[in-house]
């Protein structure tokens, strides 16, 4: 036993520098103290058995065991290898007469270390293939959500690139007709641009918080940074706002009586009422004021926005939320930032694991989202996200 | 000529502190800019300023330890100018002693009013705080600290304690956002639970007697993961 342990420890630091299988890199020592203990274990063993009952032939068939279970522990061939050859030295040192000494010159020996080599090969190549194989089907899933992510990034930047050229040719334009010719410009003619400059920048910086708040959300689906939030308190604040933006917004806001505290990320939900409730006031030419309110439904708490406008057209309605440019018959100008501002909501509630939808009504249109409350449950475990995320 | 009041500018943005000099210095104030934090505190020492507008994101220090700094030898009022979507940055500047936040981008009327308020609050504390006395009048609500009375449109509205605690808390600071640990710190003690949940319910209930429609509120206003602010008086 003590030279089991020199041969380990001399040779040990030779071990790194062996070319590394597939993964053995990471984990070295996890290979390595596996191998020992497996290995001490059977010498263990072999041990009580040949002393209770002198017979060595089974102790070959516990070396047999460890070493499959090492090959089928470690990463690649080698350490299936080395264990065989370790278990061939024990067996013919500890086991077989003369005992304590090495004596390869034993009929059939050749026989027990070729079939202990060949044991020890074959489980580690079937082992490391099928580990090859199931590495392989998780880096194919891996590039699959990948691409899936790039194509939605992609979606996104055509779509901004569609949207931003406009208030920005603008800008760009307004700016230096400013510039150049503001010695033949009126008063009234350069406010007029300076109000148009000011106009489109605030749109682009709704377009920017937009983007911003993309970035809120890691790893795509499931990783919103969530805490309890006072439902009545993310509405008041996104219309504020919005009125903030634009003063001229008529908007009836209801909550319920009841206060619902819902686990949110506030800043984005926020964001989605105020492109609902903006795409509402902008674009449907509402007669009447723009309606917000929220009801609760069992297990979830719906968001509506309500306008009693002129209506999207059917076809419209499908695509909505996918996050393409409309290339319809309407006006570019009727459709400008809908395409994002809406993607950018369905992203936000599907991380929230809510739902978003829109319906034609008899006059207007109907956006709603909805949450799922589970208040009642992990309250207690939501208790130090409470604090401010 | 009355002196005018002088207002220290630190941000590292040359086109933001063009915009707030040309606008303040067209109101009236008298305007020093800083680059950087370096030369901002030394002018903050060599002028006492009336008021500093302090950037966070400055190139040679972060603004929270300006903040600090400066608290160690004055209470001069610091307004702080931050980014959305900073949440945290802007709690811990108003904990660390920053008496009011505006966030980029904003407008010159927005920072007038900023600059006001915080004026009027450094002005109360100087000649002996008689706001405490003095009702407060937002509107149709009027509440006289003295007497403990709420009134709505002249009726007389009937809060608890703590209700009454916590609207008084913000209505002597009114203008200035005050965070969920402060008022929590002051109206349930330093020991308090910092689980604000029961600030939120109590905030809904006062709300509820309040405010006509709790979700368009007019006097007292939220600033998600940050804290609430009582509308300004008159």
């Amino acid at each position: 036993m003590i030279h089991f342990f020199d041969f380990f420890s001399s040779k040990n630091s030779t071990f790194h520098s062996l070319p590394p299988e597939i993964s053995e890199e990471r984990r070295p020592w996890r290979n390595f103290l596996l191998t020992l203990f497996l290995l001490i274990l059977a010498t263990a063993l072999s041990f009580l058995y040949f002393n209770i009952s002198q017979n060595s032939a089974n102790v070959a068939l516990l070396y047999i065991l460890a070493l499959v279970l090492i090959a089928r522990g470690t990463d690649g061939y080698f350490w299936g290898i080395f264990a065989s050859l370790i278990g061939v030295v024990c067996v013919n040192f500890l086991f077989t007469y003369p005992y304590m000494a090495l004596n390869f010159t034993l009929a059939g020996y050749p026989v027990t270390f070729l079939g202990m080599l060949a044991i020890s090969f074959i489980t580690s190549a079937s082992t490391t293939y099928t580990k090859r194989q199931i590495q392989m089907l998780a880096e194919r899933e891996r590039l699959l959500v990948e691409a899936e992510k790039e194509k939605m990034r992609a979606n996104l930047l055509r779509a901004i690139s569609h949207d931003l050229r406009t208030p920005l040719t603008s800008i760009i334009g307004s700016g230096s007709s400013y510039l150049e010719n503001g010695a033949f410009l009126n008063e009234g003619q350069k406010k007029e641009l300076v109000r148009q400059i000011y106009e489109d920048s605030n749109w682009l910086l709704n377009m920017v918080e937009n983007l911003l708040s993309v970035t809120r959300i890691q790893d795509g689906a499931s990783n919103v940074n969530k805490s309890y939030e006072s439902v009545e308190e993310v509405v008041a604040e996104a219309v504020l706002r919005l009125k903030k933006r634009l003063p001229d917004a008529r908007i009836k806001v209801q909550v319920p009586e009841e206060l619902i505290m819902l686990p949110m990320d506030a800043i984005l939900i926020e964001q989605v009422l105020i492109n609902l409730l903006e795409n509402a006031v902008l674009h449907s030419k509402s007669q009447l004021p723009i309606s917000c309110f929220v009801v609760r439904e069992n297990d979830f708490v719906i968001f509506h926005v309500r306008d009693y406008g002129i209506g999207i057209a059917q076809e419209r309605l499908q695509t909505i939320f996918d996050g393409t440019p409309y290339t319809g018959n309407t006006s570019a100008d009727s459709s400008r930032g809908m395409g994002i501002g809406l993607s950018i909501c369905k992203t936000i509630i599907t991380a929230h694991k809510g739902q978003i939808g829109v319906s034609p009504c008899k006059q207007g249109t109907d956006f709603y989202f909805s949450l799922p409350d589970d208040t009642g449950h992990g309250e207690e475990s939501n208790a130090k996200d409470i604090k401010f995320h | 000529m009355n002196t005018k009041i002088y207002i220290v500018l630190i941000e590292d943005e040359k086109n933001i502190c063009n915009f707030i000099s040309t606008t303040l210095t067209a109101q009236g104030y008298k305007v020093s800019t800083a680059p950087n934090a370096k030369v901002g505190i030394s002018l903050i020492t060599s002028g006492c300023p009336d008021l500093i507008l302090l950037d966070l994101g400055l190139p040679d220090m972060d603004g929270i330890n300006v903040i600090r700094e400066i608290r160690t030898w004055a209470s001069i009022p610091i307004i702080v100018i931050s980014a959305r979507t900073q949440e945290k940055e802007k709690v811990l500047a108003l904990d660390t002693g920053a008496d009011d936040y505006i966030t980029k981008p904003f407008g010159p009327s927005e920072l007038m009013a900023r600059i006001r308020t915080a004026l009027r609050h450094s002005n109360s504390l100087h000649t002996d705080s008689l706001l405490t006395q003095r009702p407060y009048r937002a509107g149709d609500l009027v509440i006289d600290f003295e007497k403990r009375l709420v009134t709505l449109e002249g009726a007389p509205v009937h809060l608890t304690q703590i209700e009454f605690k916590i609207v008084s808390l913000l209505a002597q600071n009114s203008g200035k956002v005050i965070t969920y640990d402060s008022i929590i710190s002051k109206v349930w003690g330093p020991y308090a639970d910092d689980n604000n949940r029961i600030l939120r319910v109590n905030m809904a209930n006062i709300r509820r007697k309040l405010e006509k429609n709790p979700a368009e509120p007019h006097y007292i206003f939220t600033e998600i993961g940050i804290g609430y602010r009582m509308a300004e008086e008159g």
